[in-house]
């Protein structure tokens, strides 16, 4: 038996401390559900966007990301477009949204809502 | 009625095409020009939005130009100048101001402040000026 090699392995999707914070508080008083998730949509200009919801279970292809004591879920179809992405939540007087900064895009539409790869 | 054409300006360009559009349906119903006719609605959750964050003497501002990925794009600011071709759309205490410029592009439109897990943001539905929109609503074409 070899010398077991010790892989380095990243999360497929880091939270801001801001998204950290706006994940709890969303999940604050919501004990059906355990996590939120994360997933992407064909829609808008430019192919894709993301979705958001709250999540009541794991499902088997889900890949879970842990930080902070916040679980997020990632849907299976959105695991390989969303890897290495971060998540942050952008709070002004006149919006606040999820905001992701993905690494795999190749082009947004103007508004950042839709995005292709 | 002529159409004026001021080929150095691309901005005037549009304001004509829709200046066209709209003298088309005043010629239908010639009381079109009311002033009813170019107000911009206020949903409820945008007064709600707006009772939260603004102060005395603070407005949201529309403000219309080109750009996005269908050629107007709507911006939001807030502002408490308010400067004499602004028009002001008052409900319940709270306002929003829109320059004559953008009001061509706005007029009859609604306000809205939608709420979503994934952002909460302010819209403008229901344009009848807007021919068909990007998805997240922010940019528009206009009907010529």
């Amino acid at each position: 038996v070899g010398k077991r090699k010790i892989l380095a392995t990243r999360a497929a999707l880091t939270l801001t401390p801001a998204a950290v914070n706006k994940i709890r508080t969303l999940l604050h008083n919501k004990p059906e559900y355990i996590g939120m998730k994360v997933g992407v949509r064909t829609r808008g200009c430019n192919g894709l966007t993301y979705t958001l919801d709250y999540a009541k279970e794991k499902e088997k292809a889900d890949e879970e990301v842990l930080q902070d004591g916040v679980r997020v879920f990632i849907e299976k179809k959105a695991q390989l477009t969303l890897l290495g992405t971060e998540m942050d939540f952008v709070e002004s007087k006149l919006s606040s949204e999820f905001v992701f900064n993905n690494p795999n895009i190749k082009g947004t539409c103007g508004c950042g809502e839709s995005f292709n790869i | 009625r002529q159409v004026q054409w001021h080929p150095q300006s691309p901005q005037c360009l549009y304001t004509a095409g829709v200046q066209r559009f709209s003298s088309a349906s005043a010629q239908e119903q010639p009381v079109a020009s009311s002033p009813s006719e170019d107000k911009v609605h206020l949903s409820e959750s945008c007064v709600k939005r707006l009772k939260e964050i603004m102060t005395a003497g603070e407005y949201l501002r529309i403000h219309v130009e080109g750009g996005g990925c269908s050629g107007f794009q709507y911006k939001f600011s807030v502002d408490s100048n308010r400067s004499e071709d602004d028009r002001l759309f008052e409900r319940e205490g709270v306002g929003v101001i829109v320059d004559e410029e953008s009001l061509e592009f706005v007029k009859g439109a609604t306000l809205d402040y939608s709420q979503e897990l994934i952002r909460s943001t302010f819209q403008v539905l229901k344009n009848p000026q807007a021919d068909h929109g990007c998805s997240c609503g922010s940019s528009f074409s206009v009907k010529l």
